[in-house]
């Protein structure tokens, strides 16, 4: 039955927006500067409706970190992959726990509830 | 050699070629989350000092589908929104209310997700994913304005949060 089931929902196709990011327990890597770790990331968007997502690191209770990448918020296409690197200092990597990317939503619209999406990736 | 003795040491050494090409196909399999916007939301306006997504009141529910590809490493949060993030200016305080349930399940099992599902703060309900497939969320809104006063004319927008968060 559930095989009949994920074979039908197969041939539908699965119509949507998706937002997707690997890997989801990132491997933070010695860099080429000095003192810096780095997380080599994946997203894919496959919502039509949103271009820019933005990266952000936080701790295990949510609190900022301080990182650095080539553009915090990146603009992708939609059906497009894009990959980025997240650097983050030695001295926070004990910090930082989570990266995430949260898909930026335009405000406008008529009576509408969109919906902002974030995925975030575990550093262990 | 006969034509017959060509033909074949032909035909020998073309089958032969053709055998030696191999062509690999590679793939990867990892936990991977994906948030799906299936119905976007709208509001209706039954009343004028209230606006909701519940089709009874003229508006559509928003749907979310997550497809987890590997069992057991996320969870879903969403939130459902507590305040506009565009409209006109409101000069009372708007009442929230809303709510996110298990919809549809890929596998039937996933139904409990909805008895096992943690609510807090009131607007965010979180639900631990822990099997591989897809599960349809359904979120509904409603903004009640000040006491019996109407909402102003103009566009009103609320946001929805979707998280997938590895655990």
């Amino acid at each position: 039955m559930k095989v009949c089931l994920i074979f039908v929902l197969c041939l539908l196709g699965f119509p949507g927006n998706a937002h997707e990011m690997t890997p989801a327990y990132p491997v933070l890597d010695s860099s080429y500067i000095g003192g810096v770790a780095v997380a080599k990331m994946k997203l894919f968007n496959r919502r039509e409706d949103i271009k820019y997502y933005q990266i952000d690191v936080f701790t295990e209770d949510w609190k900022p970190v301080s990182f650095a990448t080539t553009d915090r918020v990146l603009k992708v296409g939609y059906n497009k992959n894009k990959l980025f690197n997240v650097y983050i200092r030695f001295a926070d990597v004990k910090r930082a726990r989570y990266i995430c990317t949260t898909s930026k939503v335009f405000k406008g619209g008529n009576q509408e509830a969109l919906v902002s999406s974030m995925i975030c990736s575990k550093i262990k | 050699m006969t034509i017959k003795t060509i033909t074949a040491v032909a035909l020998l050494l073309s089958t032969s070629s053709a055998m030696a090409e191999e062509s690999p196909i590679n793939g990867t399999v990892q936990p991977k989350c994906s948030v799906y916007t299936e119905t976007q939301g709208v509001y209706g306006h039954p009343l004028p000092d209230k606006l909701s997504t519940a089709t009874a009141d003229g508006g559509v529910s928003t749907t979310i589908r997550y497809d987890i590809a590997q069992a057991d490493f996320y969870k879903a949060q969403i939130t459902h929104p507590n305040s506009f993030s565009s409209s006109p200016t409101l000069n009372d305080a708007v009442a929230w209310t809303g709510s996110t349930v298990v919809g549809q399940v890929s596998v039937t099992e996933m139904s409990a997700y909805e008895a096992a599902k943690v609510i807090s703060p009131s607007n965010v309900t979180t639900f631990d994913m822990t099997l591989a497939g897809s599960t349809w969320f359904t979120v509904s809104s409603t903004a009640i304005y000040g006491y019996n006063k109407s909402l102003p004319a103009g566009s009103y927008t609320a946001i929805i949060q979707a998280d997938c968060i590895a655990k």
